[in-house]
């Protein structure tokens, strides 16, 4: 333990602690701005420094560990001041247009403004003359209000393992573009979104939907449905003062209805019925050694495109179902129509995600429109949607909860924990379990897939045989699974997996990137909790268990891997380049 | 053949044609007493001796005499030359105030042959290290010395070597910062080109101190004649077994390799060199973790610049106290400078550390062309400031150049004079400082340029006098907040020079004048009645018209239309136009 | 491939330069070349060859007077060892016509630090 004083107070904490941390245990926030409890320190906005006692030197408390006996002043007259011209500064090359900017009221920086009370502009006013860049259409890169801060480009670089965005030029011209200054649709970039999660300003948002839908719902000739994802009931509540991971699912379906929804449905349905095709395809694989192994979930859009791209050699390993919002999309527009007698053009399905690459994925290939028009129209992300409700001027908070509409918004526990890492894998694993054995299995047997380790491995056994599991969340822990097997296939070896399932952003949909701002670890994990409580609560755990998910089958799949569901809910994958052009 | 030879010299540079009456006046004194054939005069271009009149010098007697005048040759004849007498009233000596020890064999060697390198004591201390002293011996050693940084930080070479020393690791590295980026400084390039294999030397042995069994040479990819000459050097040694497995016969294994920069001043900072070396882009690091811990590859590193390690060798081979009696208390050694400016002599030159600026001015570097009046002398880069002259008398060392409120620096000394604005040359340097920020830090890169939008704006005449505090609040941010040193001294010369020359600011921003003439927005063109010849040729090219009048009544010009573009003052072809 | 053994660093060493051979360095540093010592080098070592003398002429670093470069040092027996300073062609052509074969030291070009 090292022992040393801030501000006059003794504080004891463990070797390698910041001065930064070290000063929040004892109730001092020192200001920061490039930090984030995510990422090492970049050490980029210098807004962070403490004084050491009688010590002309100056230090940044946000990646200097403490020392012993050292005596840190974090607040006196030349610090404030030189924060606050610091603050000055980054203000004089920021284009300070809050009330036209999507962080309005959300912003790391107006905070910080704010709280330093600046009233004036003294330095001269000068902004980067580089236009946005908005070519993927799932997220807008603004140059004009980037502070450099270097977050999203660790990000992209040393968290997703995409290396999408770099820093280029020096000095003033310094801004954050895809190599060789292209435009971010040519480049790697895979739309996890995890750079707008972590930028601190509005220099990288959501491409925002939102009038499109509006437009939709006042549009007397559209019959507008929606869908919402498991991981948008836990954390659309931050939006509205709630505790984090408070479950809203009730509240948000009469909200949706409040909006103007003629229908709605719920992603965890479409979950339920993904494990039904998934469980029996993993079970060809491992049973009937049809196909190859280990097999890799694909639900997530962003880890398709990241294998598409750097690991197109494995493309066999992936699942071939569609992801839960597709399946919903596509039946919405040929099951669901055609019990409603509605004609499938006018059907306006509009999926609610915790995930900008989602904004991708409905035209990622033809086999999105395999209803015969395009299954999903558009998607908006958690952040679109609670800015919705706002200006729609419904009150959340005071709603009663409703209920969705069941036939594809009836879900289990298995379809509603899709939305945390280890999540995907536990639902598989308990129909699978049923599929193999023909027993429905304890759901407490799977603990060990839960959880923020980056990757985590165990074993299952089913009748006797053991099945090793993976499951990875963040593209950056990604590389090391796909090794091992590249590795032990090329020797020839059994695969050291036989399911694995990954999912881009760390902590899973619940971390997305297009889930409320500030996400932390904290955060993830409290998010994830309210989907394991309703798991917990839910009477019906199992996807095969579901009713509606039975009737589906019964009355227009008729069974899993069936003709029907080949045409409507199964995809094909093929090799990308990493730069297009 | 001649049998002595004796050189003489106008030290007051008064014109050949004086020189040569002298010279013509010898002549005849020797022609009478019949010694023309037998000793030779010789008009030498600089006698190493300044503002003593004629000089008179006799290398063989080791005589050397000033202010002579023409009456005195009959005697220099008679006395010296015939009868080898020293006229008293006419010596005067010389007390050479260089001392070349990191030069030493500069313009001696030819720095492409390794031979020539051993023959003047090449390697013997790597040969004393090898065989006499183990790695803690070295650096004691280094210790005793006292020598410290000579890229500018000053920091104790052993301390750096020790650290690193004691870091368990399995991989360390020593690396040569040859990045050398401030403007007008040479000494490490010319040490790189003149004498690669010293520098070669010194890596070995601080690679054996340290633990080492790789270094790389960081040399910036605009001396290529360095590279060149490194490289060569490298393989040399090689050849030669002076480096790569077994050295000397030891179990040490050490091998070198040249990395090349980029275009980059601020990759001269110990972790944005690092960061370079690894494939990253060149950006600095915090500290700690220092570079002697936790460096290349996560691995200790020492970096040192090209100066100190060819400072190495020499210490080793003729002991720590023959090095620690040169210099100061606190400042061991020699330092080389590149003396430049408006000095007659520029060039590189290597002095004791303690030599005052006086001697360092007027006595090696000749006084200031045309005898003008020194007005500062800035040392340290773009990282130090202006040292008035008023304080000519200080001796150079690292502590009094801070106390001033300069810094020591790689070593660039420039010489200003009355017509060097002190407002210009900052701005100068923060100009080079905002182009070669890296932009990682919002101090440095916004604050540098704010810096110099204001510094612009006064030069330009649109200064304000709260701008004066505007430059103060955003130097304290940048020195105090900025991620490494470039950001951090940066406002050095700004500071400096509104320190020390305050009025010349207030003038530029109150009265709109620059004092030296040379702030081209704020000099007003005026046609010099008298020298005008009334030839219209200004008119012609003046771009707004501002030039009216007519052969008879004469040329005005009128200063409200004038832009100050300065054609009509570079086509005037009798100088009547004057910028002031 | 001669290894530079301890012997031979025992045995060297000391001689500083000092050749019997009379010699000719030119600065050839990038103060030097840009001044135009390259011209100067290859001038001496082609007029040298002409004329049979017997002289070496060697590149060598930075003589530290950057402000009169290029630079010749020029050691003949029987003559004083001087550096010439501010050496263009002509000059160059002086040195061999003047000072090696004449042994007579050029005026105005010598520079005594």
């Amino acid at each position: 333990m090292i022992s040393a004083t801030i501000n006059g107070q003794i504080v004891n904490v463990a070797k390698g602690t910041t001065i930064l941390n070290a000063a929040k245990k004892i109730n001092i926030n020192i200001p920061t701005l490039c930090k984030h409890l995510d990422l090492d320190a970049t050490a980029a906005c210098g807004i962070c420094i403490v004084k050491i006692k009688g010590t002309k030197k100056m230090l940044r408390s946000c990646c200097t560990p403490l020392e012993k006996g050292m005596e840190i002043i974090t607040h006196d007259n030349q610090l404030q001041e030189i924060r606050r011209t610091i603050i000055e500064l980054i203000l004089s090359n920021h284009p300070n247009d809050c009330l036209e900017c999507g962080r309005n009221n959300n912003c790391e920086l107006q905070k910080l403004a704010a709280d330093f009370g600046i009233r004036e502009q003294p330095f001269k006013r000068f902004l980067r003359q580089i236009p946005k860049d908005d070519s993927t259409k799932t997220i807008v890169i603004d140059p004009q209000k980037c502070i450099l801060c270097g977050r999203c480009v660790q990000v992209c670089q040393e968290m997703q393992n995409v290396w999408a965005l770099s820093f280029l030029e020096r000095g003033l011209e310094t801004r954050i573009s895809p190599a060789g200054d292209i435009n971010l649709a040519d480049s790697p970039c895979v739309r996890c979104g995890q750079c707008s999660a972590h930028c601190p300003t509005g220099a990288i948002t959501e491409y925002d939907q939102t009038k499109r839908v509006w437009q939709a719902l006042y549009d007397t000739d559209k019959y507008c449905v929606v869908q919402i994802a498991p991981a948008v009931r836990v954390a659309i509540g931050e939006a509205f003062g709630f505790p984090d991971g408070t479950n809203l699912t009730g509240k948000l379906y009469a909200a949706l209805r409040k909006l103007g929804f003629k229908a709605i449905f719920d992603t965890s349905f479409g979950a339920d019925v993904t494990i039904m095709e998934e469980a029996s395809e993993f079970t060809q694989r491992f049973v009937n050694k049809k196909g190859k192994l280990p097999m890799i979930t694909t639900c997530c859009p962003s880890w398709v495109d990241f294998m598409e791209k750097f690991y197109p050699d494995m493309i066999e390993h992936f699942s071939s179902v569609k992801s839960p919002h597709e399946i919903v999309g596509v039946l919405s527009k040929t099951y669901y129509a055609k019990i409603n007698k509605l004609d499938p053009k006018k059907v306006t399905m509009i999926s609610i995600m915790p995930c900008t690459s989602k904004k991708y994925e409905i035209t990622r290939s033809q086999e999105m429109f395999a209803s015969g028009v395009q299954d999903i129209d558009v998607v908006l992300t958690t952040r679109e949607l609670a800015r919705m409700i706002k200006q729609a001027g419904i009150d959340f908070a005071n709603l009663s909860e409703e209920e969705p509409d069941h036939i594809l918004g009836d879900y289990t526990g298995a379809g509603v924990i899709f939305g945390a890492t280890g999540g995907v894998m536990e639902a598989a694993l308990r129909t699978a379990h049923y599929f193999i054995t023909g027993k429905n299995v304890n759901k407490l047997e799977f603990e060990n897939v839960r959880g923020l380790k980056g990757i985590k491995e165990t074993e299952i056994e089913i009748k006797g045989i053991k099945i090793r599991i993976a499951v990875a969340h963040g593209l950056g822990n990604v590389e090391l699974v796909l090794k091992k097997i590249q590795a032990a296939l090329k020797a020839g070896k059994e695969p050291p997996y036989h399911f694995v399932e990954v999912m881009a952003c760390l902590g899973g949909c619940v971390g997305g990137g297009g889930q409320p701002y500030g996400v932390t670890d904290q955060l993830r994990l409290a998010r994830a909790r309210g989907l394991y409580t309703e798991d917990d609560k839910k009477e019906l755990y199992l996807s095969h268990d579901n009713p509606y998910v039975k009737k589906l089958y019964k009355d227009f799949l008729k069974e899993p891997l069936g003709k029907v569901s080949h045409e409507l809910l199964h995809t094909h994958y093929k090799p990308r380049p990493l730069y297009r052009k | 053949m001649y049998k002595k030879t004796v050189f003489i010299k106008d030290t007051n540079f008064q014109g050949l044609g004086q020189t040569k009456e002298l010279y013509n006046k010898f002549l005849e004194a020797l022609r009478k007493k019949n010694l023309q054939d037998k000793i030779q005069i010789v008009r030498v271009a600089d006698m190493g001796v300044y503002s003593k009149g004629f000089v008179v010098r006799i290398p063989d007697e080791g005589i050397l005499y000033c202010n002579v005048k023409i009456e005195d040759l009959k005697n220099i004849v008679s006395k010296t030359l015939v009868n080898g007498q020293i006229i008293k009233g006419l010596q005067c000596d010389r007390v050479e105030k260089q001392l070349r020890i990191v030069l030493r064999n500069c313009g001696v060697i030819d720095p492409e042959s390794i031979l020539d390198y051993v023959d003047c004591d090449g390697y013997q201390g790597l040969k004393k290290v090898l065989l006499d002293l183990d790695p803690l011996g070295v650096i004691n050693q280094i210790k005793l010395s006292g020598l410290r940084g000579r890229g500018g930080g000053g920091f104790p070479t052993w301390m750096k070597w020790n650290f690193a020393q004691k870091t368990q690791a399995d991989e360390k590295y020593i690396i040569c910062n040859a990045d050398e980026g401030d403007p007008g400084a040479y000494m490490d390039r010319s040490v790189l080109e003149g004498d690669p294999h010293s520098v070669i030397e010194g890596m070995i042995i601080g690679g054996y101190a340290i633990g080492a069994r790789k270094g790389y040479f960081y040399i910036r990819a605009e001396y290529p004649l360095a590279i060149e000459r490194i490289q060569n050097a490298i393989n040399q040694a090689r050849d030669y077994g002076l480096l790569g497995q077994n050295i000397l016969g030891t179990d040490f294994n050490f091998d070198l390799e040249i990395r090349l920069g980029a275009g980059a001043f601020v990759c001269g900072e110990e972790t944005a060199l690092i960061a370079s070396i690894e494939g990253k882009r060149g950006t600095p690091s915090p500290r700690p973790p220092y570079p002697s811990v936790k460096g290349l590859w996560g691995k200790p590193t020492v970096i040192n610049n090209v100066e100190t390690l060819a400072n190495i060798p020499y210490i080793l081979l003729k002991g720590p106290k023959f090095f620690a009696k040169i210099g100061t208390k606190d400042s061991k050694g020699t330092k080389v400078f590149s003396l430049t400016g408006k000095v007659k002599n520029s060039g590189l030159i290597e002095v004791p550390m303690g030599i005052t600026l006086k001697d360092i001015v007027y006595d090696i570097g000749g006084g200031l062309i045309d005898n003008k009046q020194l007005k500062a002398i800035q040392t340290g880069g773009p990282s130090g400031g202006v040292i008035p002259a008023k304080y000519i008398d200080t001796p150079v060392d690292y502590d009094n150049l801070s106390k001033l409120g300069s810094i020591m620096g790689s070593g660039g000394m420039i010489v200003i004079d009355q017509t060097d604005c002190v407002v210009d040359i900052a701005k100068f340097y923060l100009k080079f400082c905002v182009d070669e920020s890296c932009g990682k830090c919002a101090p440095c890169r916004i604050g540098g340029s704010q810096m110099l939008d204001i510094l612009i704006n006064i030069t330009e005449g649109r200064g304000k006098l709260e701008d004066i505090d505007k430059l103060k609040r955003i130097s304290t941010a940048m020195q105090k907040a900025s991620l490494c040193g470039l950001g951090q001294t940066a406002p050095n010369p700004v500071i400096s020079t509104l320190t020390y020359f305050f009025d010349e600011y207030k003038e530029h921003i109150e009265n709109k004048k620059c004092p030296a003439h040379k702030c081209q927005e704020l000099l007003d063109y005026k046609v010099i009645e008298e020298k005008c010849k009334r030839c219209g040729g200004c008119v012609r090219v003046c771009p707004t018209g501002a030039i009216s009048g007519n052969r008879e009544d004469g040329y005005k010009i009128d200063l409200v239309k004038c832009i100050k573009c300065g054609k009509c003052f570079e086509v005037c072809r009798f100088a009547a136009i004057s910028k002031e | 491939m001669k290894k530079i053994t301890k012997q031979l660093l025992e045995s060297a060493g000391g001689k500083a330069g000092d050749s019997k051979k009379d010699w000719i360095k030119v600065g050839m540093s990038t103060c030097g070349i840009a001044a135009g010592a390259q011209k100067v080098y290859d001038i001496l070592t082609q007029e040298i060859k002409r004329r049979g003398l017997d002289i070496e002429v060697k590149k060598t670093g930075c003589l530290g007077a950057c402000y009169v470069e290029p630079l010749v040092e020029v050691c003949l027996k029987g003559v004083p060892r001087v550096v010439y300073g501010n050496v263009d062609e002509k000059t160059a052509m002086g040195i061999i016509d003047k000072h090696i074969c004449s042994k007579r030291i050029m005026n105005d070009h010598v520079i005594l630090r």
